[in-house]
């Protein structure tokens, strides 16, 4: 087994609670928004 | 009148194009030079490429656009740049070929007063013996070659179905590639497509790339604050990848890709090969070919353009260790040295050097990421020297510069992990500085609050979203500019 295997087989799994989110309508609809907000603070910085 | 050429109608070049007409109006004349009739929305190529949009979903032409904002387009190529003029004149001019089918071949002269170069990349398949869709491995960096790609993936799927075994490698064909992000969304969308078909079991997909660790992405990984914790980018990838049941291979350098076998040297320099069914493996990139002459004949190219081929513009070439790099190094006005009326903005620009830490195989092949320049910067800085040439237009040509340096600005991509507007995911990413930025943010040289990261199907939707926002901000539709890059 190469390092990068090693590494990857020894990554943190999403729980099933974290599969489900990010699936959710509602859950991802919230983030959809917040994402959105975060990248259009970060253009209008770029926009000066 | 002034005139400023653009060469290319790429992501920078068009939205070059398209400010400074909606600037000066008819108080300029702006000539647009590009190879290809069509204008592409490259990103949505990685959905072309595993057969959920079609060409036409991903292209448009460009020559009712600009005959509708009355800018002269030129379906040519630029092959020379004479910033001097020729003997006597004094009148800067560029030497293009058209490509338009009904004056193919037809050389030409076009006088500017101001010149943008923004001819992208080089596709350079040449770097590596056997890579690219003319040889042994497909592309989707062009919505054609991601045609093909789906072509050849829809000929495995249906092997698959047939119980065969396959091997699909997804990711770089060259050490010194950049784009990464590009083959991590393949990678992904494939593994996806494989799922949704029902014949994932038997398929074997491999990630290959000269990135030293899963998440580099070129810009040196990132870090992130998450639960109370600082968490990697690697981490974060590699969970990914362990969930996904992705293989990956790092630190190679694709030496040559035979039929079915890729041959490949990694960092510590040990040599191996891979048998695929499959391979769509990006190709390195470097400047178009272009030449550069001085007023006598003289060639200055190598005056113009950095070894690789990009332009030279308000970087700090001098070459130095990766402890010395700063974000000074890096370009503000995109403005080139020695002419002051000639700008490089997107791909065609030289970086001053890389975002990730150099390396090298004890054979000496260099193996690590070339430093991206993502279609959020390419089209600020196409914006920003649009503005600088307009304002020098109107007040003079000593009117300052405005400035979008990659160490002041922020990038927000998405990086598309399977489609589908209930099913599909993608990781979102922002980061703030571009260029990393040790003394203001020790430690990862990001600012924290503004470096995130998240997978999840609202990801998928912001792309979708960003897909039909560029392609109707560069149709220069109602409203268009306000659409920022
Ligand atoms: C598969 C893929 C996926 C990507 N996904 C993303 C993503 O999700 N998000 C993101 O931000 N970025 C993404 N990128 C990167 C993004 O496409 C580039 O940052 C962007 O296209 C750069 O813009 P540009 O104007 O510099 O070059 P280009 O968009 O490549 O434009 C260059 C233009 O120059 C023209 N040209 C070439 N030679 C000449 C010549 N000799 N004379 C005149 N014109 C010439 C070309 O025809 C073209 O019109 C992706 C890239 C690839 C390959």
């Amino acid at each position: 087994m190469s390092d990068v295997d090693r590494s990857i087989a020894e990554a943190p799994l999403p729980t099933g609670g974290t599969l489900r989110r990010r699936k959710s309508l509602f859950y991802q609809a919230t983030r959809f928004v917040a994402f959105n907000l975060r990248m259009m603070k970060m253009v209008t910085r770029a926009h000066h | 009148m002034d005139r400023v050429v653009i060469l290319g109608a790429g992501i920078s070049g068009h939205t070059a194009a398209l400010h400074l007409q909606r600037q000066l109006k008819n108080k300029v004349d702006i000539v647009v030079v590009s190879p290809n009739s069509n204008w592409n929305w490259i990103p949505s190529n990685i959905w072309v490429g595993v057969g959920k949009m079609t060409k036409d979903q991903v292209t448009f032409p460009l020559a009712p656009i600009y005959k509708r904002k009355h800018i002269d387009f030129r379906q040519a190529k630029a092959v020379a740049i004479h910033p001097e003029g020729s003997a006597g004149t004094g009148q800067a001019f560029v030497d293009i070929v058209y490509t338009d089918p009904t004056r193919a071949g037809e050389e030409e002269q076009i006088t500017y007063d101001y010149l943008i170069v923004a001819t992208g990349p080089k596709l350079n398949f040449a770097a590596t013996p056997g890579l690219g869709p003319d040889a042994n491995s497909w592309s989707v960096c062009t919505a054609g070659h991601a045609e093909q790609s789906s072509a050849a993936l829809e000929a495995i799927i249906e092997a698959l179905k047939a119980g065969e075994k396959k091997t699909l490698v997804i990711g770089v064909g060259h050490g010194t590639c950049t784009c990464e992000g590009a083959a991590f969304e393949y990678t992904f969308n494939v593994e996806h497509e494989l799922r949704e078909r029902g014949v994932r079991e038997l398929a074997d997909v491999v990630y290959l790339s000269n990135e030293y660790d899963l998440g580099d992405l070129g810009v040196g990984g990132m870090t992130f604050a998450q639960n109370g914790f600082e968490t990697s980018s690697k981490m974060w990838t590699e969970s990914l990848f362990r969930e996904r049941g992705v293989r990956a291979i790092l630190r190679a350098h694709v030496e040559r890709v035979d039929p079915g076998v890729i041959h490949y040297e990694v960092l510590d320099g040990s040599k191996h090969t891979l048998d695929f069914d499959f391979a769509m493996l990006l190709p390195p990139f470097r400047g178009v070919d272009m030449k550069a002459y001085a007023n006598n004949g003289d060639d200055i190219t190598d005056n113009l353009f950095a070894p690789n081929g990009f332009l030279r513009v308000d970087g700090d070439y001098e070459a130095k260790p990766f402890e010395e790099w700063t974000p000074e190094d890096w370009p503000k006005t995109y403005q080139c040295p020695r002419y002051a009326n000639v700008f490089g903005v997107g791909i065609a620009f030289a970086p001053p050097h890389a975002i990730s830490e150099p390396r090298k195989s004890p054979n000496g092949t260099v193996i690590s990421p070339a430093p991206p320049r993502t279609g959020m910067p390419s089209g600020v800085m196409g914006r920003t020297v649009a503005l600088s040439i307009a304002e020098r237009i109107r007040h003079g040509g000593e009117a300052p510069l405005r400035t979008a340096s990659m160490a002041a600005m922020g990038a927000a991509c998405i990086a598309s992990a399977g489609t589908g507007l209930r099913k599909g995911s993608a990781a979102a990413i922002t980061m703030y500085p571009i260029i990393p930025d040790r003394k203001r943010f020790p430690g990862s040289g990001r600012d924290l609050s503004q470096t995130s990261g998240e997978i999840g199907l609202s990801g998928h939707w912001t792309k979708l979203l960003l897909h039909y926002l560029f392609i109707y901000k560069a149709k220069a539709r109602f409203g268009w500019f306000m659409i920022p890059e």
